[in-house]
């Protein structure tokens, strides 16, 4: 037994975690909290593994500390990582390096960064070769065409001459995927590698790797903080919260039937589930003059040099009307326009082609909840601001009667108006950003995607007020939204945008249950496969 | 291809539009601002007849636009006229004076580019640490220190510890050239000081920001050794974007050594402006600041085409 | 989160601007002696208890005269970054804010000014204009004003993308409006330390202007002026040169100190 060399012993295990803490030693030597806390769990060979939880929960912790890649403060307190038997913890760091890449390959966060601006991707992989001692030139050329075309790149001879800024951001995942794979290691660590990409293009990278781990018989462990991003794609999930293991089993299970609670709120949490809302909109009439209306609408960035004239065509004709009291949704993936024609629509935006508004009066509520209120004044410098165009036909207690309604209407108490945006949370400047739109009385509001970076309560939150307001004062809303879900529940009719350009108009049953553009039918698939 | 050439042409036009707006800035602020020029050569006690002479002799009664339009022309074919201080041509006293000032910029930026490189590149090795802190704190202390109070202060201490200590010895380069060079190594070392302090400064926050950058960390992950990402990834990048700076830099450095020059006595363009100015010689003085904004102008114009060759993102599409 | 450095870097810069800021103001009620008294008596004397920098070749004491030369190195220099911040933020703001021909003609002047060394600008407007200090003041305001301006335009054009201003656009603010009350304010973070600097390169400018003659004109003084008149003696009392030199070194690290801890504070703590 003893005389059989230890790569020969097949493992079910390509990688066991045992008793893994980590700690940040303060430079003081005091001691710190451990971000790993006696961590064991296995990595089976040829299985994707998915490793879930929110930030801070050491995650992306325990994938560098397999990868060899800690940061320099990071100190492993105790604990042993096995890699097909080999003990990782004890090798010399230059060993560790000689593995990377050829037995543990690693795919990052930001395909946008992660490649060398100044080299081409061809030469960027090629310094991988030469890294790992691969000295002739042809052979180098060979394989990373041949890897190029593994993860679908139809002319890798083209890809190869390419700067990383003339690619898209599947293109670049793609690439980096390529480097990961390109000297054929045993295990693939993916940290986040779908979470700066849109839906389309998100389901295109996991339907690959899902690909190379079958034909190349590789392991995935699979990091992020959505757990509904591991849904079709994991075998097994680990949770984890504050450096521990909450709970690990097939992702079925874990997913259907969670057993502890952390599970079932990060499951809940993870989706806004607007149906349970209960929403009841207006009732609106298409028979009335719309309160917007546009005809042909086209719109191009344009960018000189010198008389020599760059132009960018986002908008290709646009046709789009928006009854009183109308919620309407507008979908698309991104780069399809959807943020022109909002700036477009508010008049921020040269255009051509005709745009009838009823009123001048339109409200605005932006993505951001950070940057959609100015840090250097108080909220009710906000509102009186927003009423200033109105100011010489009020008087000074018609305007306090006006703060005073807009704030309450929101849902926020009169002891908010005296602070700084700094000292509310995401939600609750969402909440003045909407109260804002309010005080004036507009006949429409255009919220561009209100709900993409808060959490899913109070995204539920803001979501109630806008049905709410709609409900109340009678006003259109125009909801652009990347959340199929959203449009279902609260979305009266739902326009979809492609290429700068309306795919598909009509009332949300028809479009969403038997879409007819493909634009529509990608893009719910994409929304299906990702979140039903 | 074509993007990189538009890019150029764009450029070309921008230089010589800044140039046009240069020459026009250094024609007003000399013929037109001062007054009558013949009045301020001649000084209040000159007779109408003296003046009309003289007007006519500099060509000081045609129109405006025509003295301009002579000026600019003088400008590109270097000659500007006699200078009212030397009575010799204005391009030859400039000639005459430039050796030692572009020495002294090339002495000082050769110091500039081998002192601050291998330290930034020591220092961002480990940031935080006792040797990076020690060199960024000497940084701040000399980026503080004007170059000709420095150079007061090294002569002072040289000459009290050395008796046989001399400054301001000067060999004409026809003459004696080790001497010449020898003679400008340590006026050009106090005007690099400051600009070491400030090239590391930036080199060293600069290969700290790409250490930390994406693609560094996904090179690690693929195995590649630290070395090997510093030479072919870190320093490329950080050089690209040092680009600018170091044009800053040369042209500081260029301004820097006309004061400087003044201490060590040495005869440079800086020497030529001061007796320019205390005469009043305005033909001089508008010759000399042109061409001196012309080669700042040039630098920076040299800077942003290298910039643009250097980095793709530019030069293609 | 503030970064111990940034404290280090206040109290360095406070206490070395203290140094100089406290013999400007004790200047202004009480110098050991007059600093324009001459006294043939005692002319170039080493530091000795009465006179505890010594004294100059007219005899004046040079404690006095370095004191006295404070207020005309911190005025300057005051003055100047306000003339200069005046200047940036008026170009600058509509730079930004409107961008196209606008932004193109302001750069354009901006950058030609920029391509004259600022030294080589302030000397020739000085010689031009005669020698003086209001002369020094407004050509150094004029000289730096380009950088203010670049300053002003890039934070202009990155808070512009913010959706507040976008919303107050919605709201038809007029724009004069929103660069005063919805721009400016959120300024002040990126200005302050670029003013920090600003006074120190302006004080390095006015010394090289004042030590070649050009800039304080007697019997004011400031520290360059004071440089300049110790070179001839400088082998033999170099007690002139270095209290002066060191004097001003002082207060431009100080400076730099300050504007160092402002800018890692910021840095480091996201405004």
């Amino acid at each position: 037994m003893e005389n059989i060399p230890e790569e020969r012993i097949r493992h079910i295990h390509l990688v066991k975690v045992h008793d893994l803490t980590l700690s940040f030693p303060s430079a003081k030597g005091e001691p710190a909290k451990p971000v790993l806390d006696k961590l064991s769990f296995g990595i089976r060979d040829g299985e994707i593994l998915g490793l879930i939880g929110n930030s801070g929960s050491g995650k992306s912790m325990t994938a560098y500390s397999i990868a060899g890649l800690l940061p320099a403060n990071a100190k492993i307190e105790e604990g042993a990582i096995k890699f097909r038997g080999k003990d990782l913890l004890s090798m010399k760091p230059a060993e560790r390096r000689k593995m990377l890449g050829s037995d543990i390959g690693m795919i990052f966060q930001e395909p946008a960064s992660a490649l060398d601006p100044l080299m081409k991707v061809g030469k960027s992989l090629e310094e991988i070769l030469i890294s790992h001692g691969i000295k002739d030139k042809a052979e180098r050329y060979n394989r990373i065409s041949d890897i190029l075309s593994t993860v679908g790149f139809a002319t890798p001879e083209k890809i190869y001459e390419r700067y990383p800024h003339q690619l898209s951001g599947g293109q670049r995942q793609r690439i980096l995927i390529a480097g990961a794979l390109l000297l054929s290691p045993k295990l693939l660590i993916c940290d986040e590698p779908t979470s700066s990409l849109d839906s389309v293009t998100t389901v295109a990278i996991l339907d690959l790797l899902r690909k190379l781990c079958i034909d190349m018989k590789i392991t995935i462990l699979f990091i992020s903080h959505d757990i509904s991003a591991v849904k079709n794609f994991c075998d097994r999930v680990i949770v984890m919260k504050d450096g521990k293991i909450v709970e690990s089993d097939t992702t079925e299970d874990i997913l259907m039937r969670p057993k502890n609670p952390y599970t079932a709120e990060l499951l809940t949490n993870a989706r806004l589930d607007p149906r349970k809302l209960e929403l009841t909109p207006a009732e609106c009439d298409r028979t009335a003059e719309p309160v917007l209306s546009c005809k042909d609408v086209s719109a191009a960035y344009t960018a000189s040099l010198w008389g020599r004239w760059d132009e960018n065509r986002v908008l290709n004709g646009v046709d789009l009307d928006i009854y009183p009291a109308e919620i309407k949704g507008l979908i698309g993936s991104s780069g399809c326009g959807k943020t022109t024609l909002v700036k477009t629509l508010l008049g921020l935006m040269k255009s051509e082609g005709t745009i009838n508004r009823k009123s001048d009066n339109t409200g605005a509520v932006f993505q951001d909840p950070v940057s959609c209120l100015n840090p250097s004044h108080t909220i009710m410098w906000h509102l009186k601001e927003a009423l200033r165009p109105y100011k010489r036909q009020m008087s000074k207690e018609d305007i306090q009667v006006a703060i005073d309604n807009a704030i309450e209407t929101v849902g926020l108490d009169r002891g908010y108006l005296n602070r700084r945006p700094g000292e509310l949370s995401g939600g609750q400047r969402q909440r003045v950003a909407i109260a804002m739109c309010v005080i004036t009385r507009p006949k429409l509001i255009i919220a561009d995607e209100p709900f993409s970076s808060l959490d899913a309560s109070s995204a539920a939150e803001i979501l109630k007020l806008l049905a709410k307001i709609n409900r109340e004062h009678q006003v259109a809303i125009l909801m652009i939204t990347h959340n199929i879900h959203i449009v279902r529940a609260v979305c009266s009719t739902v326009a979809v945008m492609d290429a700068g350009k309306i795919a598909e108009d009509g009332t949300c049953d028809k479009v969403l249950n038997s879409p007819e553009s493909d634009a529509t039918k990608k893009l719910l698939e994409a929304e299906n496969t990702l979140h039903s | 291809m074509g993007r990189q050439a538009g890019f150029i042409i764009s450029k070309i036009l921008e230089l010589l539009a800044t140039l046009f707006l240069v020459s026009l800035l250094t024609f007003v602020a000399f013929s037109v601002i001062p007054g009558d020029t013949a009045q301020v050569i001649l000084g209040p006690d000159a007779s109408q007849a003296q003046l009309d002479a003289l007007r006519s002799e500099l060509g000081l009664d045609r129109p405006m636009i025509v003295q301009y339009l002579s000026w600019l022309g003088g400008l590109f074919t270097f000659n500007l006229g006699k200078s009212a201080a030397f009575g010799t041509p204005v391009a030859g006293l400039i000639a005459e004076r430039l050796p030692v000032t572009i020495g002294m910029s090339i002495i000082a930026l050769i110091f500039v580019i081998v002192i601050s490189y291998p330290l930034a590149i020591l220092s961002a090795r480990r940031p935080g640490k006792t040797l990076d802190q020690i060199f960024s704190v000497m940084g701040h202390i000399l980026f503080a220190i004007p170059p000709f109070a420095l150079s007061l202060i090294i002569i002072t201490i040289a000459s009290a510890l050395f008796s046989g200590f001399r400054a301001g010895q000067y060999f004409a380069p026809s003459d004696n050239f080790g001497g010449f060079v020898g003679c400008l190594i340590l006026p050009s070392f106090c005007i690099a000081l400051p600009k070491i302090a400030m090239t590391f400064k930036y080199m060293r926050s600069s290969i700290i920001e790409q250490n930390s950058s994406e693609y560094v960390k996904n090179a690690k992950g693929h195995g590649l050794s630290d070395l090997r990402i510093l030479v072919k990834h870190v320093l490329p990048n950080s050089n690209v974007s040092s680009i600018t700076v170091i044009s800053i830099v040369l042209s500081d450095i260029l301004a820097g050594s006309l004061i400087v020059e003044q201490v060590f006595n040495l005869p440079g363009l800086g020497r030529l402006l001061l007796a320019g100015i205390a005469r009043r010689d305005f033909p001089l003085l508008s010759g000399m600041v042109f061409y001196i904004a012309f080669i700042t102008v040039l630098l920076y114009f040299a800077a942003d085409i290298l910039g643009s060759i250097a980095d793709p993102r530019i030069r293609l599409k | 989160m503030k970064d111990p450095r940034s404290k280090s870097f206040y109290i360095a810069g406070f206490i070395l601007l203290g140094i100089v800021l406290a013999s400007f103001i004790l200047s202004l009620i009480w110098t050991p002696y007059d600093p324009n008294a001459t006294d043939p008596a005692s002319k170039l004397m080493a530091p000795c208890a009465e006179h505890i920098f010594g004294t100059d070749n007219f005899g004046r004491d040079t404690f006095s005269r370095v004191m006295f030369a404070s207020k005309y190195t911190i005025f300057i220099s005051f003055a100047g970054v306000a003339i200069a911040l005046l200047l940036g933020l008026l170009t600058g703001l509509p730079a930004g804010y409107y961008g196209g021909w606008t932004d193109r003609g302001i750069m354009l002047l901006s950058n030609s000014v920029m391509c004259f060394p600022g030294i080589l600008l302030a000397l020739v407007a000085v010689a031009v204009a005669g020698p003086s200090m209001f002369n020094v003041v407004w050509a150094l305001g004029l000289v730096f004003a380009p950088t203010f301006a670049r300053v002003t335009r890039v934070g202009t054009m990155e808070i512009k993308q913010r959706d507040y201003i976008m919303h107050a656009q919605v709201m038809k603010i007029p724009s004069p409006r929103i660069m005063a009350l919805h721009i400016l304010p959120n300024l002040v973070g990126t200005l302050l330390p670029a003013t920090v600097i600003g006074l120190a390169n302006m004080t390095l400018f006015e010394s090289g202007m004042s030590y070649l003659g050009l800039g304080v004109q007697p019997p004011d003084a400031s520290f360059g002026k004071l440089l300049a008149d110790a070179q001839a003696y400088m082998t033999r009392a170099p007690w002139l040169i270095i209290f002066p030199a060191l004097m001003l070194i002082i207060y431009i690290l100080g400076l730099y100190f300050v504007s160092e801890g402002i800018r890692v504070r910021t840095q480091k703590g996201g405004v």
